[in-house]
């Protein structure tokens, strides 16, 4: 599978076959830390301004890496579907191997920071629990009721919540049994058959 | 037990045989204690030796009941509390063994419903789960990866019950680590058991 880069996206990459293999290796890592911390306007201007060129062909090569990133990553593309992808460019070979090697440096982040990206319901981060023993209430006093308090962790994109709950002993017992058995059908024969075949 | 003289007032009505007869005492009581433990739909006291009692008398009488039988109930009262608190309201000695019995036979029940009654955060009662094999999304390919959606079944004390989901999805590391750890609870809880 190759990239598809529009013209446009051609046009503002070029720029980099014209500055220093330094400068596009520099470049490299500032799309990389855009993409894990979002974009930083400043930088274009600093770097605009060493390289006396506007600022915007600066964020025109930076976006433009970006993107190759993204997509490759995204799409997963094997070592020669990239290096056939950015072949387009007319890049020197030294390079297109430097290239190569930020895809492949950081593909894995880049992929982890998109799949965050992915609609889901919140997901589970942590869980803290406490037992208690209930020994009196307004409405009843001396009583042994054992309970287990659970603070369930939450994420959903970037925020963070906790809830807090409760159960008894026996629903307890109950969950674990449950999901015991939701752990254990990820290795059934049919969920196995499913997961060797879709690759 | 301390009671206030209203309650103190419907008690001492409930013992005066001029008022019921000690099988329609029987039959009031038996429906007071029904009625704490049930959401009675229609009357209370929808019995034909009830009907011909003055109701708002009866009502006042039903408050009287009910609020001695929780206040007794409360408090853990063991049989001669009880009994003595009746006897200082001069019941006499069958309609003190007819309460008592009937007493006796609902406590844990409503044990059970006053224990219910607390701010408490909401109650886990049940899980359900679904196991997902993610393929991709639009933005990553290539994700094949298990995924777990985890719907926890909770009930309120302060809705009046009312059940509610808490849904969420974890990998399946995180379903090991969440399992891991309500494991170690369950443990704790086994070994506090044995003290």
């Amino acid at each position: 599978m190759l990239l598809v880069l529009s013209e446009e996206q051609k046009e503002h990459l070029g720029f980099l076959s014209d500055v220093d293999p330094a400068v596009v290796g520099e470049f490299g890592r500032i799309a990389v830390e855009f993409l894990k911390k979002g974009s930083n306007p400043k930088i274009y201007e600093g770097a605009a301004r060493k390289l006396s060129v506007p600022a915007e062909t600066v964020q025109h090569g930076v976006e433009g890496l970006m993107f190759i990133l993204t997509e490759s990553s995204k799409l997963m593309i094997s070592e020669v579907d990239f290096q056939d992808s950015v072949l387009v460019l007319g890049f020197s070979e030294e390079l297109n191997k430097l290239l190569l090697q930020l895809y492949l440096e950081n593909r894995k982040e880049i992929r982890q920071i998109l799949s965050e990206l992915a609609p889901s319901l919140s997901r589970y981060q942590n869980l803290e629990w406490r037992l208690d023993v209930q020994l009196a209430s307004r409405a009843l006093r001396q009583q042994v009721k054992p309970t287990v308090t659970l603070k369930l962790h939450l994420e959903s994109g970037d925020t963070q919540s906790a809830r807090v709950l409760q159960t008894d002993p026996a629903t307890l017992l109950h969950l674990i049994q449950e999901l015991e058995r939701a752990l254990a059908e990820v290795k059934s024969n049919h969920c196995r058959r499913i997961l060797r075949n879709i690759k | 037990m301390e009671l206030s003289d209203s309650v103190v007032k419907g008690l001492q009505t409930l013992a005066d045989p001029a008022y019921l007869d000690l099988k329609s005492f029987t039959i009031f009581t038996e429906a007071a204690f029904s009625s704490l433990l049930s959401f009675p739909t229609g009357s209370v006291f929808d019995y034909p030796e009830l009907k011909n009692m003055d109701q708002s008398l009866l009502k006042h009488c039903h408050i009287a009941a009910t609020t001695f039988i929780l206040e007794g109930v409360k408090q853990n009262a063991d049989r001669s509390t009880i009994c003595s608190s009746l006897e200082d309201l001069k019941f006499d000695s069958e309609r003190v063994d007819a309460f008592y019995m009937l007493y006796q036979k609902n406590k844990t029940n409503l044990e059970k419903l006053l224990s219910s009654i607390d701010g408490c955060p909401p109650h886990i009662t049940d899980v359900s789960w679904r196991l997902d094999y993610c393929i991709k999304n639009s933005h990553v390919h290539k994700v094949n990866q298990p995924s777990y959606l985890i719907s926890f079944n909770t009930e309120s004390g302060d809705n009046n019950g009312a059940s509610s989901k808490l849904n969420f999805s974890c990998t399946l590391e995180q379903l090991q680590d969440l399992v891991g750890k309500m494991k170690d609870a369950a443990k704790s809880l086994e070994r506090a058991a044995q003290l």
